[in-house]
């Protein structure tokens, strides 16, 4: 893990100083509230449904169980509701797609306090929200992986550094995601970010970054393009600066929803791209600044010193272990990971519990996965993609121990990757955004697929579920995909199949497509049901339901959808 | 940082009776919008230096040409959160070394007193219900540490800085 420096922690504390004066000039009226709306995002901060919602960043993934503990006590001591409609709420965060974790229920009068708290383990909400750089995601087994060709995470680190608190790019004309991929499969979904970055080798062995440009879902949802096929490392910074000067000086600012740079990409196309280039060739050959930007060997080593095996973990042989508990060996056939290091693996512990919201954990859940981090982990966790966490360093023979451990604790699911391990974004219930509420479906379809040998059937089936159209669940880069749209203040919900986040399973980065008018609400999971019995039908021996809906196209699907229309029917009656 | 007052400033505006007028005559201390500056910069004396105010949406390059006889940039934020001035600032100080002022104007607000000296901003209009005060203490915040990238006024990034 990254070892903050003294200047990194001054400088947090510095910014949880600056947000507090912030907070207490707002509080005495002398910062309106229209004013304070841009300062508090970019700490984080939100106003939703019912309380403000504090986003907080876990840079790239990577998390100690230091770091979570703080975020349990957090969770307990001050995302509570001691009166009111709603008290007894709280005490839980909600991990989000973007290795972001959110809690629902803190006062904001609270909020310095928890911006300091966070500062005591190296944390922060800097530029969780807001129309700058957000937080920089990453592959969740980055360093880890078997597939990896670079480390991808002291990059993430410089980028993290370079984008905090950028002076020229801190008020966009709209957020600005950056993702970042080491390895040959793309984990991180980089296809669907404003920027994606794959790392790789040039035939000299050189490391450079592939640039993709203009990703992003919403209302419009594009898959990124590449910009360039190979920047030198060193000059990442100075690439990203063109690419982001060009967006802010040109980008729309007219209209929200055209705002994102994938509007500006698909306007201007080539013209884009050659603005880039030009930008960033005059910045190396003019600006006397220009060189500075370009990162020193140097500082790559000591980024990456952080970055190192934890100590006591060396190569051994593989534990033999005792499969006979088919529970036990299909949670290691799922829940299981490969990992670079010989004896060791990686292990998802479980965020999709029936009964329990994708991503949702309390603080004393928090506690327990600190403890499983501490007990066989070396202190380290990950935050994926997928809304669950990760034990990056467990070794073989500790597998059944942890296996029970993660069991009683309610963390061995064995899902991950299949149906019921779906994306779901907190939706109506939270959300002042959203125009219905996602965290039922995904309840619905939890309760409907608990049988493992059938899930196991069904094979790995992405399903992504957004409450609105800001696409927070994903919804656009699931194989199933559900959207939440309002009619005439009735939720109903948008079908759409095919989608793919880039991974090799999944095919090219795409949206899904909408497979006919949006379902009442108490029709969704009968027609996503529907689909499944579809599959299973017409699949051919050992299919996967995204290449069955790539075979077959929608019509099949649709058609079967469409019988359990009884809510609209009768609407229509 | 310097902190204008409008009314007691001595750069002013070219106006007649109708607005700003279309072909301003040169005199000292003329605030020219870059529709007026584009209608005279030809005959402009050398020797007399203008303000201009420049829009957002412009190219900043335009002014590469006459940066050496223009005493004052007027750069707009039409709302606080539309940042492209900052980029526009960065650009005269960086790329065109324009060493000239450089004001801000519009809905400036203490808050931003960073990202605008960072930017190469060293005037500001305050918003009327802005306190100088404020906005002196938010410049002050990160003095003791500094920041991780570079800025106009010290172009090296943290790594460099602490490498030396």
């Amino acid at each position: 893990m990254y070892h903050y420096t003294e200047f990194d922690r001054r400088f947090v504390r510095a910014r949880a100083a600056q947000y507090r004066d912030q907070l207490e000039r707002h509080l005495r009226g002398e910062l309106s509230t229209d004013d304070f709306r841009a300062l508090r995002l970019q700490n984080g901060w939100y106003v939703q449904r019912h309380a403000p919602m504090l986003r907080v960043a876990i840079p790239y993934g990577e998390l100690s169980s230091r770091q979570l503990r703080q975020l349990a006590r957090i969770a307990r001591e001050y995302d509570v509701v001691s009166d009111g409609p709603f008290a007894g709420h709280g005490g839980y965060g909600h991990f989000t797609t973007r290795q972001n974790l959110q809690f629902n229920w803190i006062p904001l009068d609270k909020s310095a306090d928890v911006m300091d708290l966070l500062a005591e383990v190296d944390m922060h909400g800097i530029q969780t929200s807001g129309n700058c750089i957000r937080n920089i995601t990453s592959d969740a087994f980055a360093g880890i992986a078997p597939d990896e060709i670079v480390d991808p995470r002291p990059y993430c680190e410089i980028l993290r550094q370079w984008s905090t608190l950028h002076p020229e790019f801190a008020h966009l004309p709209r957020k600005f995601k950056i993702a970042i991929s080491g390895a040959a499969e793309d984990r991180a979904a980089i296809g669907w970010h404003d920027v994606g970055l794959q790392l790789k080798k040039n035939a000299a062995g050189e490391v450079g970054f592939q640039v993709f440009v203009g990703g992003g879902m919403g209302r419009t949802p594009i898959p990124g393009v590449e910009i360039n096929a190979f920047v030198p490392w060193q000059q990442i910074l100075v690439y990203l600066e063109a690419i982001v000067r060009v967006y802010n000086l040109a980008g729309r600012r007219d209209n929200l929803y055209k705002a994102r740079i994938k509007i500006l990409v698909k306007a201007e196309g080539q013209k884009f791209f050659d603005d880039v280039n030009e930008e960033f060739a005059r910045i190396l050959a003019d600006d006397p600044a220009g060189h500075e930007q370009i990162i020193p060997q140097a500082e790559l080593d000591r980024v990456a010193a952080s970055f190192v095996d934890p100590a006591g973990a060396a190569p051994a042989a593989d534990a033999v272990l005792d499969t006979a508990d088919t529970a036990f060996a299909r949670w290691l056939s799922r829940n299981v990971h490969g990992h670079r290091v010989s004896g060791y693996r990686a292990v998802t512990l479980s965020l999709k519990r029936v009964g329990i919201p994708p991503g949702d954990t309390s603080a004393d859940v928090m506690d327990t996965a600190a403890a499983l981090a501490d007990q066989f982990s070396h202190g380290e966790l990950r935050v994926t993609h997928r809304q669950n966490l990760v034990l990056p360093w467990v070794k073989t023979s500790d597998l059944p121990a942890l296996f029970q451990a993660a069991r009683a604790a309610g963390f061995a699911t064995a899902n991950a990757g299949l149906l019921t391990d779906q994306i779901a974004c907190p939706g109506g219930d939270y959300c002042a955004l959203a125009n219905a509420r996602s965290l039922p479906l995904a309840a619905e379809i939890a309760e409907r697929y608990q049988d493992a040998d059938e899930l196991e059937d069904l094979g790995e089936i992405d399903l992504h579920i957004s409450g609105c159209i800001n696409s927070c669940g994903h919804h656009h880069s699931g194989h199933i995909g559900v959207l939440g749209v309002d009619k005439d203040g009735a939720e109903w919900y948008q079908l759409t199949l095919g989608g793919s986040d880039g991974s090799t399973l999944s095919g090219a980065t795409a949206p899904g497509k909408v497979i006919g008018p949006s379902f009442a609400a108490d029709e969704i999971a009968d027609a996503i049901d529907a689909v499944l019995e579809t599959f299973k039908r017409e699949r051919q021996a050992g299919e996967r339901f995204i290449d069955a809906v790539k075979r077959l196209g929608l019509d099949s699907f649709k058609t079967a959808a469409n019988a359990v229309r009884v809510s609209t029917a009768r609407a229509q009656a | 940082m310097k902190f204008i007052n409008p009314t007691t400033c001595p750069w002013k505006h070219a106006i007649g009776e109708d607005g700003p007028k279309p072909d301003p005559d040169p005199a000292p201390h003329r605030l020219l919008t870059l529709e007026q500056w584009r209608a005279v910069r030809a005959h402009w004396p050398q020797d007399v230096p203008v303000a201009i105010e420049f829009p957002n949406d412009a190219d900043i390059h335009q002014l590469a040409p006459d940066l050496h006889r223009i005493a004052l940039v007027v750069l707009d934020f039409p709302k606080w959160t539309d940042g492209r001035a900052y980029s526009q600032a960065h650009l005269l100080r960086i790329r065109h070394k324009y060493t000239g002022a450089i004001r801000a104007t519009g809905q400036v607000l203490v808050d931003m007193m960073q990202l605008l000296a960072r930017t190469g901003f060293d005037e500001v209009v305050l918003r009327g219900d802005q306190s100088q005060a404020v906005a002196q203490k938010a410049l002050e915040l990160f003095a003791p540490v500094g920041f991780y990238q570079g800025d106009v006024s010290e172009t090296r990034p943290w790594f460099l800085r602490s490498a030396a």
